[in-house]
C-alpha cells in the first residue's frame, strides 16, 4: 500500500483529498504547512506528495527544493496560481506534476495514480525493438500497442498512425497538412481539419485533461507535436 | 584651519609682521638704492663721485693757477696780497701730496715746460698714476675744457679705452694744460675723497648683495603675512561666514578717495624726502656722515605707512569680495544695475512681437550711428555687429534646438528627460522649464498608473486565490455527497444543483480573472508569426463536434496559401475559442456559422458570423461589455466575458476587435497585422 503525503494550509482541502485517496485505498498522512510536511517526510515511508504552493511558514517551492535535496519521491503541487510562470517554476524545482485550483478530484486520483506506477513499476522500462517511448507514452509498433503510464489504450488505425508520426519525432511539429500528407498519404487539399478532428480525440484518449494536454500539445497556429521531456 | 582663520592672535601676529618687514623692505631697499650708483659701475674710478671730484681738483688746479699768475701783478694792493696769499697757502696745503692722493702737473701748450705739480720729487706723472686725466684751460678764465686722455695703465698690462677717441685739432685747445690722475697706492692713510671713495667702493661691493637680499626676504615676508591676513580678513571667532567691519560698509568710492588722498599725501611726503636728501644723493661726503641714518629711517616710515594704507585697502576690497557685496556698496555698480534692471525688466515685460520690433530698431540704430563714430567707409564695426547679431541668432536656435529634442525624447516616452534650462535666453528658458514642469507631471502620473496597474495584478493573483481555494472545497465536497447514498431523492437533485452551480462559480472565477488580466495588460504576449488557415483548421477541430450537436454547420473562406500574422498563439486560441464558443452558445440551431479569412493592405481579417437565437436588442459596443449577454434571462451557461476577453486580448496582441449586429446577423471581425 502506498503512502500518500497531502500537504495545504486548508484543512478543508487536505480532508476532501484524505476521503477521495483513502477510497482509493492510498494511506494518507496529514501536514498543514511545509514544515510539518518535512517532517511528516522524514518520519514515515512516502510514496508521493500532494502540496499547496502557498503555504505559511514554509511555501510550497521551498518545500520542494528542500525535498529534492535528499528524496527522489514525486510531488505533485497544487496551486491557485496558474500563471505559467508559476508552473514553470515549481516544475523546474523538481515538482513532477502540477494541477491548479481548483480541482476535479477525479483528475487528481488519475494524476496521483499515474505518478505513482511511474515511480514505483515503470521506473527501468527496457524498449525491445521497435518500441517506441516518449515520457509516459510507450508504442509497440509489432504488437501494434500503445500504453500511457502502462495502461493500454485504444486507438482506431488513423490515431494510430498520427501518434506514431509524432513520436517519432519528438518535439517537433508538424502541420495539419504535413500530417494529412503522412498519415493519408494524399495530398492535403482542404481537408485538414479532419486532422484536428482526430488529434482531439487522439488526446482524450493519452491525456488525463485533454483541455490542458500535457504530451500531445497543440502549437497554436502551427502545428502540433509531441513534447520531447514529457512527464 | 578654521581656527586659524578666526584666531585674533594670529591677525595680530600677521599685522605686526606686516609693520616690521614693510619697514625694514623701506630701509634696506633705500640702502640698496644709495648704493646702486656705486656697483653700478665696474671700479670706482668710473663712479660719477670720482668724476665730480676729480672736476673739483682740476677746478682747484686752475684756482691755484690763477691766484699764482695774480698775485705776480705787481699793481696788487698789500691786502688782496695777502688774501690772495692766503688763498693760495689753503690751496697748496689741500692739493699738497701729503694730504691727497690726487697727483697733477700744469704743462704750457706745447708740453715743454712744467708750469706746476705736486708730484714729489723725481717721479714722473705716468709712473705715478695708472691713468692720466687731462684738461685745458686758458689762464685768467676759470672755465676747464676736457678732454680725458687715458694713458696705458702699465701696471696690469690692460688698456683702457681712451677718449676722445683723437683729438685732431689741438690748436684749439686752450694753450694750459692739466695732466693729473690718482695714485695707484691709494688707501686710507692718507684721508682724502678719493681714499674714502675706494674704501666705500669696496665695502659697497661687499654690502649689496646682503642688502639686496634682506630686503627680497622681508619682501616675502611682507607678502606672505599680506596673503594670510587677507585670508583671515572677514573671519571672526564664534561667527560663522564673513563679518563686515564699519569701514566695509562704507560706499567703496569714499573709501577708495580716502585711500587715494592718504597715498597722495605720503607720496607728497617722500618728494620732499628725496628732495632734502637729494643733495647727499649727489655729494659723496654725506655717505659718511652718521646723519644719514634719519634718511634711512624717515624712507622706512614712509614705506611703512605706504604699505599700511595699501594693506587697509585690500583687505577691504577682499571682505567685500567674500561677503559679495563690493557691488553692492559701490555707488557706481548700484546705480548702473539699477538703471539695467530697470530697462530690462521694462524690455521683458514687452510681449515677445514687440521685443522682437525693439531689438531690430536698436540694431538699425547702431548701425545708423556707426558712421559718425567710425567714418563712413570702414566696414570693420558693421562686420562685427552683424557677426555678434548672427552669434546671438545662432545661440537662440541652438537652445530652440535643444528644447525641440527635449520635447521629442518627452514625446518618446523618455518622462525623465530634463531639458538643461540654464544658460538659455529667458523666453526660450520659461517655455524649457513649462515643458520640464509638463514631464514632471506625466512621470508623476505614470508612476501612480504603473503603481495602480502593480497593485491591480497584485489584487488579481491574491482574490484568485482566495476564491478558488474555498471553490476548491465546495467542489470536493459536492463530488464527496454525490458519492454518499442519499435516500431522499430530493437531497440527490439538490446535490445536482449544487454539482451544477458549483462548476459554473468554477468556469466564472476564471474567465473573470482571465478577463481582468487581460484587460489590464498583466499578461505576457510573446508575437511570432502565427498560421490563420492552420489556426482556424485546429479551432474548427476542437469545435467541430460541439458545433454539430446544436446543428450549425460551418461555412469557411480561407484564401488559398498560408496567411501568417504575428499574435501570440495561446491569446489568439483563446480569441477564436471564446467566438466559436459563442456561436456554440448563442447561434440559432440549424443555422450556418460563416468564417472568413480576408488579408490585404498588411492586414488579415477572420470574421466569424451567426444568426443570434434570442433578438439582439442590445447594441454591439453593449455586448462586449463584461457581463453582458445576449439574453437578458441570464439562463444559457456563459459568463458575459467571452467577448470582454476576446477584445482585451485581441489588443493586446496589437489588432482590433469589431462586432456589428444587424438584426439577428452577428458578426465579430478580428483585425491583426500580417506577418511577411
Amino acid at each position: 500500500m502506498y503512502n500518500i503525503l497531502i500537504c495545504d494550509d486548508d484543512r478543508d482541502i487536505v480532508s476532501a483529498l484524505d476521503i477521495y485517496l483513502s477510497s482509493e485505498g492510498y494511506q494518507t498522512v496529514k501536514a498543514y504547512n511545509g514544515k510539518e510536511a518535512l517532517k511528516a517526510v522524514e518520519q514515515n515511508n512516502i510514496h508521493l506528495i500532494l502540496m499547496d504552493i502557498m503555504m505559511p511558514e514554509l511555501d510550497g517551492i521551498r518545500t520542494t527544493a528542500k525535498l529534492r535535496e535528499g528524496s527522489n519521491v514525486p510531488i505533485i503541487l497544487l496551486t491557485a496560481k496558474s500563471e505559467d510562470a508559476d508552473k514553470i517554476l515549481g516544475l523546474n524545482i523538481g515538482a513532477d506534476d502540477y494541477i491548479t485550483k481548483p480541482f476535479n478530484p477525479l483528475e487528481v486520483i488519475a494524476r496521483v495514480k499515474s505518478q505513482l506506477r511511474r515511480y514505483t513499476t515503470l521506473g527501468g522500462a527496457d524498449k525491445g525493438p521497435g518500441l517506441i517511448s516518449v515520457g509516459p507514452i510507450s508504442m509497440d509498433d509489432g504488437a501494434k500497442q500503445v500504453t500511457v503510464d502502462g495502461e493500454p489504450v485504444a486507438l482506431t488505425p488513423i490515431e494510430y498512425n498520427i501518434l506514431k508520426l509524432l513520436l517519432s519525432h519528438p518535439g517537433q511539429v508538424f502541420s495539419s497538412s504535413q500530417i494529412y500528407e503522412q498519415v493519408w498519404n494524399d495530398p492535403a487539399y482542404g481537408s485538414e481539419n479532419t486532422v484536428a478532428v482526430h488529434i482531439r480525440h487522439l488526446r482524450e484518449k493519452i491525456e488525463i485533461n485533454p483541455a490542458d494536454p500535457r504530451y500531445l500539445k497543440v502549437v497554436w497556429g502551427l502545428g502540433y507535436k509531441i513534447e520531447k521531456g514529457a512527464n | 584651519m578654521g581656527k586659524l582663520q578666526e584666531s585674533l592672535v594670529g591677525k595680530s601676529v600677521a599685522v605686526l609682521l606686516l609693520l616690521i618687514s614693510a619697514f625694514c623692505s623701506g630701509l634696506f631697499a633705500c640702502r640698496t638704492f644709495i648704493l646702486l650708483p656705486m656697483v653700478n659701475s665696474s671700479a670706482w674710478q668710473y663712479t660719477t663721485y670720482f668724476q665730480t671730484f676729480l672736476e673739483q681738483r682740476q677746478y682747484q688746479v686752475v684756482s691755484y693757477f690763477s691766484l699764482t699768475q695774480d698775485l705776480e701783478d705787481p699793481d696788487l694792493s698789500y691786502m688782496d696780497r695777502r688774501q690772495l696769499q692766503d688763498s693760495l697757502d689753503q690751496l697748496k696745503q689741500t692739493l699738497d701730496s701729503q694730504s691727497t692722493w690726487f697727483r697733477y702737473q700744469v704743462r704750457s701748450s706745447d708740453g715743454s715746460a712744467v708750469l706746476a705739480s705736486n708730484l714729489p720729487d723725481g717721479t714722473e706723472l705716468n709712473q705715478v698714476v695708472p691713468t692720466v686725466y687731462y684738461a685745458s684751460f686758458t689762464p685768467g678764465e676759470s672755465t676747464l675744457s676736457h678732454s680725458v686722455m687715458v694713458y696705458e695703465d702699465y701696471s696690469t698690462d690692460t688698456t683702457i679705452s681712451v677718449y676722445p677717441e683723437d683729438i685732431t685739432d689741438v690748436s684749439s685747445l686752450p694753450p694750459v694744460v692739466i695732466e693729473c690722475g690718482i695714485d695707484r697706492n691709494v688707501d686710507l692713510s692718507i684721508l682724502d675723497e678719493f681714499s674714502l671713495l675706494a674704501n666705500e667702493y669696496t665695502s659697497a661691493e661687499k654690502n649689496f648683495p646682503i642688502y639686496i637680499t634682506l630686503s627680497a626676504v622681508s619682501l616675502g615676508v611682507w607678502i606672505i603675512a599680506l596673503l594670510f591676513f587677507l585670508w583671515s580678513s572677514g573671519h571672526k571667532a564664534g561667527h560663522d561666514g564673513v563679518i563686515l567691519s564699519w569701514q566695509d560698509r562704507i560706499i567703496s568710492e569714499a573709501y577708495f578717495l580716502i585711500i587715494a588722498c592718504l597715498v597722495a599725501l605720503l607720496l607728497y611726503g617722500a618728494t620732499l624726502l628725496a628732495d632734502y636728501f637729494s643733495i647727499y644723493l649727489y655729494n659723496f661726503y654725506p655717505m659718511q656722515n652718521s646723519d644719514l641714518w634719519l634718511f634711512f629711517a624717515a624712507a622706512a616710515v614712509l614705506v611703512c605707512l605706504l604699505s599700511l594704507i595699501l594693506v587697509l585697502f585690500l583687505r577691504t576690497i577682499t571682505v567685500r569680495l567674500k561677503a559679495h557685496s563690493l557691488a553692492k556698496t559701490t555707488l557706481l555698480c548700484v546705480i548702473f544695475s539699477w538703471i539695467w534692471r530697470a530697462l530690462r525688466d521694462f524690455f521683458l515685460y514687452l510681449p515677445l512681437s514687440w521685443r522682437t520690433a525693439v531689438a531690430f530698431l536698436g540694431y538699425l540704430l547702431i548701425k545708423a550711428l556707426f558712421p559718425s563714430l567710425f567714418g563712413f567707409y570702414n566696414p570693420i564695426p558693421h562686420a562685427i555687429l552683424n557677426i555678434l547679431v548672427l552669434l546671438a541668432l545662432c545661440r537662440w536656435t541652438v537652445c530652440l534646438s535643444r528644447l525641440r529634442q527635449g520635447s521629442q525624447a518627452i514625446a518618446a516616452g523618455n518622462l525623465n528627460h530634463q531639458i538643461d534650462t540654464s544658460r538659455m535666453p529667458h523666453d526660450l528658458r520659461a517655455l524649457g522649464e513649462d515643458i520640464n514642469n509638463i514631464s514632471d507631471g506625466l512621470a508623476g502620473a505614470v508612476n501612480e498608473k504603473m503603481k495602480s496597474e502593480r497593485f491591480k495584478a497584485e489584487l488579481i493573483t491574491n482574490v484568485s486565490h482566495d476564491l478558488k481555494t474555498p471553490l476548491t472545497s465546495i467542489i470536493n465536497y459536492v463530488n464527496l455527497l454525490k458519492t454518499t447514498q442519499q435516500t431522499d431523492p430530493k437531497a440527490q437533485e439538490y446535490i445536482e444543483v449544487l454539482d451544477r452551480k458549483s462548476q459554473r462559480l468554477k468556469k466564472l472565477t476564471e474567465d473573470l480573472v482571465e478577463a481582468s488580466k487581460a484587460s489590464t495588460g498583466v499578461l505576457s504576449v510573446n508575437r511570432e508569426k502565427i498560421g490563420m488557415a492552420q489556426l482556424i483548421d485546429q479551432a474548427l477541430g476542437e469545435w467541430t463536434e460541439k458545433l454539430e450537436e446544436r446543428h450549425l454547420s460551418v461555412v469557411s473562406t480561407i484564401p488559398e496559401g498560408e496567411t501568417w500574422v504575428y499574435a501570440d498563439g495561446r491569446h489568439l486560441w483563446r480569441v477564436i475559442d471564446n467566438l466559436l464558443s459563442n456561436c456554440a452558445k448563442y447561434a440559432m440551431e440549424g443555422t450556418r456559422v460563416y468564417l472568413d479569412l480576408v488579408r490585404g493592405r498588411g492586414q488579415v481579417t477572420l470574421s466569424v458570423k451567426n444568426i443570434s437565437r434570442e433578438a439582439l436588442n442590445i447594441p454591439p459596443e453593449r455586448l462586449m461589455e463584461r457581463f453582458v449577454r445576449g439574453d437578458e434571462s441570464r439562463t444559457t451557461e456563459g459568463s458575459g466575458l467571452g467577448l470582454s476577453i476576446a477584445r482585451s486580448l485581441t489588443e493586446l496582441q496589437g489588432g482590433t476587435f469589431e462586432l456589428t449586429v444587424d438584426g439577428d446577423l452577428f458578426k465579430a471581425s478580428v483585425t491583426l497585422p500580417q506577418a511577411n
